[in-house]
């Protein structure tokens, strides 16, 4: 049998095609739409981890951090600055992390003219409080591995909720349903087998398990698309994937 | 969507989950991280049973180290021995890393053996056992370098299953029973590297001197597993001398391998003189009337009776 | 040696050795001659009886068990026959010849060719 030298966690390049364009070539792409579209896709990811780091890191009021957050996916992500990234430097996440902190201390310096305006997003900033409230955030975690887990804790969320519309699209609500019960809503110390599974849903057990195998597996391979799309070169995915996926 | 730390754990969890789909097989659940792969359980859809499977971690996915995975699961597949854990299946997941399948063993370790308190001589027993096993080995020009409580099984009959050959070495003047296909021999361990596990780690493995580990290696490992089935409690001369000689630190002074070491145990527990051991008179005797100690307690039971009856006669 | 013959043999000796004791017994000593023969002859009928229990049943405890048994039987028909003092000896003469039965029973257990292995050999 022979083996692909590139065989890494995310099987060989191009056993999972990305079927979105990468955010990075999306923002280094000349068309303002696509553009626009990576900056989405960009928001979408970071938008709760950033408000987090903002408001503990930086421990700014919620109004400010809500300008900040807007205000840097508004102004600061632009092409001038992404010519600057090197990926052979820092990931891609290491260097939003430093482009935001970059833009939080210009801010801070001039807070009267405090950038308002530009494209405002529809960012669910009251449930980003509600996390926080609920949440215990250990605040002796280097800034890096803190946002390293709002991070993890995003993507998996996009995956989900893109799990859950492909589901639906294919008429597989109920296997969803199953993995969405027994792997994301379960809570701590929950007891729940694949029989109570079974009776709930009226399927066989056997169902249940083929459900449940069958969408963790799509899970996998829907997180490592989103992880695909948020990384900048392959190298890039394939140590992220490793700490994703990888790490004991 | 809010997930807690909790899920965000389990999702990471599921994600390392290999890839079954397109083979028989299930997963059930991890069951341990080794080395070089993770060991799950898995159910085997055909043949309804529950297997062990072993899985490449997905970061070391090389060709090297698939190759080191086939060619473990080949060394262990040939050896067929009861004491030996047997292998089933070898093959690829989708995403190109390798997995073999063996037996699912349901025992405990050796560690926890200790720890239901066997007697002496069942925990010789077991012992001899693990010495066959690895002597069975041997005897296919297999060293398995790793030998120590957590590798070794026993079953709720007594059985001793060796397991973990992940480091396993072939030797060379051995008969080739088992071949690796030539081109990943330059793959295996170089000098300078070092396997095992400290405790149990012969000094020529500490050393890192590759060449030099055979089968005497692994006899040293026996002897500490030998020292750790003992326990606290002094051994008996014969016993504390086969440690020493199972355990001595130049290979050439070892037993030559794990059969004439299971020998002498064997011969301890019959009570028969050990060959590691130069006994007194006294060592003689005792072992002797330990041996026949029915027989003294008979001659004892005759000459009590011929003296009450002499003194019953005198009265 | 299969075992028959060696409980016969064994028998044969302790017997004789047991018979001597008489010796330390001065009343019965004159008759010394006749207890080692008779007693010599009890052994061998007891070695043969646990030399064949022994080709039938494989077990050290049931080999001591019959050898003792027959020991006592054979030592309580000695002892009911009158002596020649007129006396019966019967805890002197069961007491001694119960424990060499379950010596020989012992015996005839551990050693001495099994019948199979007589007949391969």
């Amino acid at each position: 049998m022979p083996f692909d030298p590139d065989t890494g966690i995310g099987g060989t390049a191009g056993r999972f095609p990305p079927t979105r364009a990468t955010i990075v070539a999306g923002l280094r792409g000349g068309d303002a739409s696509e553009r626009d579209r990576a900056i989405d896709a960009l928001a979408s990811l970071y938008w709760k981890p950033l408000y987090k780091h903002v408001r503990i890191r930086w421990n700014r009021g919620n109004e400010d951090a809500k300008d900040l957050v807007q205000g840097f996916f508004a102004h600061a992500i632009g092409k001038e600055a992404l010519e600057a990234y090197d990926p052979s430097q820092a990931s891609f996440r290491t260097w939003i992390r430093l482009l935001f902190d970059r833009y939080l201390a210009n801010e801070t310096k001039s807070s009267s003219r405090l950038k308002r305006g530009g494209s405002q997003r529809a960012l669910a900033f009251d449930e980003a409080e509600r996390e926080l409230a609920r949440q215990a955030v250990d605040t002796s975690l280097p800034p890096d591995e803190m946002l390293y887990r709002e991070w993890v804790r995003s993507l998996f969320s996009i995956a989900i909720e893109r799990l859950r519309a492909e589901s639906s699209e294919r008429g597989r609500q109920t296997a969803f349903e199953v993995f969405h019960a027994y792997d994301v809503d379960r809570s701590e110390g929950e007891r729940l087998s694949y029989a109570d599974l079974a009776e709930r849903f009226g399927v066989p057990e056997t169902t249940i398990t083929n459900h449940l195998s069958a969408m963790r597996r799509r899970f996998r391979e829907t997180a490592l698309e989103t992880l695909r799309e948020a990384t900048a070169s392959e190298q890039e995915f394939r140590a992220e994937a490793r700490a994703l996926f990888g790490r004991t | 969507m809010w997930l807690s730390d909790e899920t965000v754990g389990r999702l990471q969890q599921i994600g390392t989950e290999p890839d079954l789909a397109g083979t028989k097989y299930r997963p059930v659940r991890e069951l341990a991280r080794g080395g070089m792969g993770t060991v799950w359980i898995a159910h085997d859809e055909e043949l309804d049973r529950e297997v062990a499977l072993k899985v490449l971690r997905p970061e070391l996915s090389t060709p090297e180290a698939a190759a080191r995975m086939v060619r473990e699961a080949k060394i262990v597949a040939a050896l067929e021995h009861p004491g030996i854990i047997p292998v089933h299946d070898v093959g690829s997941l989708r995403d190109g890393r390798v997995f073999y399948a063996m037996k699912l063993v349901r025992g405990t370790t050796l560690e926890q053996f200790r720890e239901s308190g066997p007697t002496r001589a069942e925990a010789l027993r077991a012992f001899v056992r693990i010495c066959e096993a690895v002597a069975f080995a041997h005897a296919h020009g297999v060293v398995h370098r790793d030998l120590k409580p957590g590798n070794v099984m026993v079953g709720p009959f007594g059985e001793v299953l060796v397991v973990d050959w992940g480091v396993a070495k072939l030797l060379r003047d051995a008969p080739q029973t088992i071949s690796p296909s030539p081109p990943h021999d330059e793959h295996q361990t170089r000098d300078g590297t070092v396997v095992g596990t400290p405790g149990y780690m012969a000094p020529e493995q500490e050393r890192g001197e590759i060449s030099l580990v055979d089968e005497r290696s692994d006899v040293f490992a026996l002897g500490a597993i030998l020292r750790f089935l003992l326990g606290e409690a002094p051994a008996p001369p014969p016993l504390a001398s086969i440690l020493g000689r199972a355990m001595h630190a130049q290979p050439e002074s070892r037993y030559p391998g794990a059969s004439t070491l299971a020998d002498d145990v064997v011969r301890f527990l019959d009570g028969l003189p050990v060959s590691a051991h130069r006994e007194s008179h006294l060592e003689r005797l005792a072992r002797w009337a330990t041996r026949h100690r029915t027989l003294l307690s008979l001659i004892a039971a005759y000459l009590m009776a011929r003296f009450l009856v002499f003194l019953w006669i005198d009265r | 040696m299969n075992k028959p013959l060696l409980g016969l043999l064994l028998g044969g000796i302790l017997g004789v050795f047991d018979g001597l004791t008489a010796w330390f017994t001065p009343e019965v000593r004159p008759f010394i001659i006749g207890i080692v023969i008779g007693s010599t002859f009890k052994g061998m009928i007891a070695g043969v009886a646990a030399g064949w229990f022994a080709r039938k049943v494989h077990s050290v405890p049931a080999g001591i068990v019959f050898g003792f048994a027959v020991g006592l039987l054979l030592a309580f028909a000695v002892a009911a026959m009158p002596s020649e003092t007129g006396e019966h000896y019967y805890f002197e003469i069961m007491l001694p010849g119960s424990v060499l039965g379950a010596v020989v029973g012992w015996a005839t257990q551990k050693y001495g060719q099994p019948a199979a292995a007589a007949q391969a050999a």
